[in-house]
């Protein structure tokens, strides 16, 4: 089972693009920024220090990331601010899909009991 | 990340029981029937759990979470039902709180149908999320359940 896929799928009212989404995961640094952004948003260039990479291949990913709807920038005087975007793979969806297991679990359960013979 | 205070969202659950829509209608609205597929699991017993089965009528389920970061918390599920028509349909208004905390309502609809073999069941869950709804370790944990879940999808077979 694709867990991600069908989470992002399941926000109907948000139109997010399910290849971009995993395009833009399918890189390992550009998985790195997005675990560091999970935790709070960070400037480009703290970003780029424990990445060991040149700020301009961290703007690119992050040009990837921003597109896909993962991630977030804002320029503020002269310092960019990235930060997770709720949009692409949020907090909300997680629950849903955590919720939508809960209920998939009980109905198991429903059909278990319903395959015992009758009750007296 | 930016705090936003309610995100709503819609999912539904199908599924298709060998039995006919009254004995599944039975097993949500007998308590000790109920209790069993809706409160306990394999993995602990509810602390409590009431059923007043009527319109207007409660349920409330109270569970411990025993493991991650909020373990010791009590998870409670509050549900005040709505419509009740027997052996078709059931709908239900429910909140989860964790400990005093509330972070998500509901408006839960399940509709049975009797099919050739038997009983088919949707369910379906208008939610709204409150702020707050996940602490801090709850998302990282989120985010790597997510990553795992993405790792192993991306891993060609």
């Amino acid at each position: 089972m694709n867990a991600p896929a069908e989470s992002v799928r399941r926000l109907s009212n948000k139109k997010i693009n399910i290849d971009r989404v995993f395009h833009a995961l399918g890189d390992p640094t550009r998985r790195a920024i997005v675990e560091q952004l999970s935790q709070r948003p960070l400037s480009v260039s703290m970003l780029a220090k424990p990445l060991a990479i040149t700020l301009a291949a961290v703007v690119q990913h992050l040009e990837i990331l921003e597109k896909s709807g993962l991630v977030h920038t804002e320029k503020v005087g002269r310092v960019r601010t990235c930060q997770i975007q709720s949009d692409g793979l949020s907090v909300a969806e997680q629950w849903i899909t955590d919720r939508r297991a809960l209920w998939e679990r009980r109905f198991d359960r429903l059909g278990e009991l319903l395959a015992e013979p009758d009750e007296k | 990340m930016a705090n936003q205070s309610v995100t709503h969202a819609t999912y539904a659950i199908e599924r298709t029981y060998p039995a006919s829509p009254e004995r599944v209608f039975a097993a949500f609205s007998d308590p000790a029937k109920k209790r069993r597929w809706f409160a306990d699991s394999a993995s602990g017993q509810a602390e409590s759990y009431e059923l007043d089965f009527k319109v207007g009528g409660n349920e409330v389920t109270s569970r411990m979470i025993r493991g991650g970061p909020y373990q010791g918390t009590l998870l409670t599920n509050h549900s005040s039902f709505q419509d009740i028509v027997p052996g078709r349909r059931i709908v239900f208004a429910y909140t989860m709180s964790m400990g005093d905390t509330r972070i998500s309502a509901s408006l839960a609809t399940v509709e049975l149908s009797p099919t050739e073999k038997g009983t088919s069941l949707v369910f379906t869950d208008q939610a709204a999320f409150f702020e707050g709804a996940d602490g801090a370790e709850m998302r990282e944990q989120g985010w790597r359940k997510l990553f795992e879940g993405l790792e192993k999808a991306l891993v060609p077979r």
